[in-house]
């Protein structure tokens, strides 16, 4: 019996579909995103960290590399890096159901680096676009801007502190219809 | 002097510089010792050398910049010599006097010359006396707004006001017209006060489209220099170089000729010993002028040691040994064209921002022509408080159009996943007419460079490619397997391999 799974995929804001599919220690990879279902040929290589890919005659190879947890993958294809999330369709369908308002109050790291200066309090006001927390990574400030206006609900980190990618700084409560 | 020879050598750096060093003293015979901050433990430089030395906490102020913990750690080892690589101390003249003073030998150039050349007015005015050209302009510093404004009437707009003790673009302004030129004096003697602790300031001809031409030079101290050819540096952004070549495709022999020869009678002017680069800056009209010299091996070296089959690190460990020039001038040719590629953990879509993080994975090219100086391994953790550079790929072939495809070869066989890195600005930049003809300048990168739309588009079979090669990852992660069972070709011997060449950069 073949195990099906149903994945979807963005890639450069573009929404795409696959399905891997195995039976015993057979796996197959469809890609679904036109009439018809295209399959590949493909080989796992340098221990799982990349996969070869052949499609008729014409061979790519895939260096592929998680980052974090979010099903966000980095690829790189002929020298050129590509920024993927996949998940698989049930968690793609939880995750819309939680609402699109989750995140985009949500200041986190995309660099690890060091607070060196958080501007705003909890509870205070703050208008799209305002700074509200300054991380240093290798001796270069960067300014972190709210991306929507609201109240501030938390700051879950303080000056001085180190943080990784992914990590939350700070959380702002959208204003309603702002 | 009867020549001596090194049994052991500190390399006062880390990253690609120091793994370069330490590979040129171990090719000669010379054991190394490597020093190192509490962060870099495991660093590639500390990993490679025979001995090695903690001095200090992370940042740079409290290790790699203190002189007497890196003279203490050359005693106790039982080090003769100091390299200093390029950065950190390599140009700091206390610094070479407190080795010297320890009875150690400093690898590069006495305080002396170092100096005279790192004040830029003081340089300026030994290079007006050894009749070596300069940019138009004042020979002392300015403080008086009318002096300015008397002197760019005489030279003419556009001018430059620059911070005597000025460096990596910091402390310079272009000044358009008389009524700019109080204000702009004001500013750019408080950010030199502030920058540089010394807030003079000159005024010298602003040259529009210019290009980035130095020269490799190195002496023996007593006289004796020869050139080693130019190097052309125009691509550069935030005032910093990212790709270099050599020849200049802007050079014609003769005035390749005159430049090399203003290289050497600037260096002869101060007695100059080791290696060394004068920097000039060619005009659209064919006339060059003196900028700087620095004294210290430079980053894109490479490129030189390639084009004329040298290697400058022994060069330096012979100079500095008493042995004298291992070439004649006429045992010196360019031959073929090489390019340096800069590989710097910094996002091209964002400013060129610096990015940290542990490098996931590292595939490195090989094959014909290619050579990779490297700070840094598969599993490394690039620290947060230092030089986002990694490591640095060097191309050579015949000629310069070869040279091009040899580059976009090799930087589509280059794979790093961690810190977000500059490699596809690289084969941008290979793409774009200014750079396949050889016309771009300095303004290279703010005038063609599009940070929101730079990237090449995917075609379908690459999309294909990605989608599939993702959810086969994403599928296999999930299920706890390292791949997916059923999957083909792969192992461990692959990995090994791959492993190997992200440590030793074999290239």
């Amino acid at each position: 019996m073949w195990m099906k799974k149903r994945y979807v995929l963005d890639l450069d804001g573009l929404q795409h579909h696959a399905v891997v599919a195995r039976r015993g220690d057979e796996t197959t990879v469809q890609v679904t995103d036109g009439a018809e279902p295209v399959s590949v040929d493909y080989a796992f290589v340098l221990g799982g960290r990349a996969v070869s890919v052949r499609i008729g005659a014409r061979q790519q190879l895939v260096h592929l590399a998680a980052v974090g947890d979010g099903g966000k993958v980095a690829a790189t294809l002929d020298g050129r890096p590509v920024r993927l999330t996949v998940m698989d369709e049930l968690r793609a369908q939880a995750l819309q159901s939680l609402g699109a308002a989750a995140g985009s109050g949500t200041i986190a790291a995309d660099i690890p680096g060091l607070v060196v200066e958080i501007r705003v309090a909890v509870g205070q006001q703050v208008r799209l676009g305002e700074p509200v927390i300054v991380v240093e990574a290798m001796k270069m400030q960067n300014e972190l801007c709210a991306a929507v206006g609201g109240t501030v609900a938390a700051i879950p980190v303080r000056t001085g502190q180190t943080v990784n990618p992914g990590d939350v700084l700070v959380v702002i409560e959208p204003e309603p219809g702002a | 002097m009867a020549a001596k020879r090194f049994k052991k050598v500190l390399v006062a750096n880390r990253g690609e510089i120091a793994v370069r060093v330490i590979q040129g003293l171990r090719e000669m015979g010379i054991a190394s010792v490597a020093v190192h901050s509490d962060v870099d433990r495991t660093a590639l430089h500390v990993l490679m050398a025979d001995e090695a030395v903690a001095i200090g906490p992370a940042p740079a102020g409290e290790s790699y910049l203190v002189g007497e913990r890196i003279v203490a750690a050359a005693l106790d080892t039982g080090a003769e010599a100091i390299h200093p690589g390029y950065g950190f101390l390599s140009e700091n003249a206390d610094f070479a006097d407190a080795v010297e003073q320890a009875g150690l030998v400093f690898i590069g150039p006495t305080a002396r010359s170092m100096r005279l050349m790192g004040d830029k007015l003081s340089a300026r005015r030994h290079m007006i006396a050894a009749g070596v050209p300069v940019v138009p302009g004042t020979e002392d510093a300015v403080t008086d707004p009318d002096e300015a404004v008397a002197v760019a009437g005489r030279i003419g707009y556009p001018v430059l006001l620059k911070a005597s003790a000025g460096g990596g673009g910091k402390g310079m302004r272009v000044v358009r017209s008389a009524g700019e030129m109080a204000a702009a004096l004001r500013q750019t003697r408080g950010e030199a006060g502030a920058s540089f602790a010394d807030d003079a300031v000159f005024v010298e001809k602003y040259i529009e489209d210019p290009k980035h031409i130095e020269v490799q030079v190195v002496g023996d101290g007593r006289g004796e220099v020869v050139h080693l050819f130019e190097r052309e540096c125009s691509v550069q952004r935030r005032h910093q170089k990212v790709i270099e070549e050599s020849p200049s495709p802007s050079l014609t022999p003769d005035l390749r000729a005159r430049i090399c020869a203003a290289a050497v009678q600037t260096a002869r002017a101060v007695d100059y010993r080791g290696a060394g680069t004068v920097e000039f800056i060619l005009a659209p009209d064919g006339s060059f002028h003196f900028l700087e010299m620095n004294t210290r091996l430079q980053v894109e070296h490479p490129v030189t040691e390639l084009v004329t089959g040298t290697d400058l690190v022994r060069a330096q460990v012979l100079v500095a040994q008493g042995d004298g020039l291992p070439w004649r001038q006429d045992e010196l040719a360019q031959r073929g064209w090489a390019m340096e590629f800069r590989l710097y953990a910094e996002d091209p879509s964002r400013g060129f921002v610096p990015s940290i993080g542990r490098i996931e994975s590292l595939t490195v090219p090989l094959g014909p022509g290619v050579r990779l100086d490297t700070g840094v391994y598969e599993g490394f953790d690039v620290p947060i408080h230092y030089d986002p550079l990694l490591a640095k790929l060097i191309v050579w072939a015949e000629d310069r159009d070869r040279c091009i495809a040899r580059a976009r070869r090799a930087l589509g066989e280059f794979v790093l996943h961690g810190p977000v890195h500059n490699l596809p600005f690289h084969r941008w930049a290979l793409d774009q007419p200014a750079f396949r003809d050889g016309s771009y300048t300095t303004h290279f990168v703010a005038d063609s460079f599009d940070q929101h739309a730079w990237l090449p588009e995917l075609d379908e079979d690459a999309r294909t490619a990605l989608i599939a090669a993702a959810a086969l990852y994403e599928a296999g992660r999930r299920s706890g397997h390292e791949s997916p069972p059923g999957s083909r070709g792969g192992g461990a011997s692959n990995w090994r391999l791959s492993a190997l060449r992200s440590m030793t950069g074999n290239g």
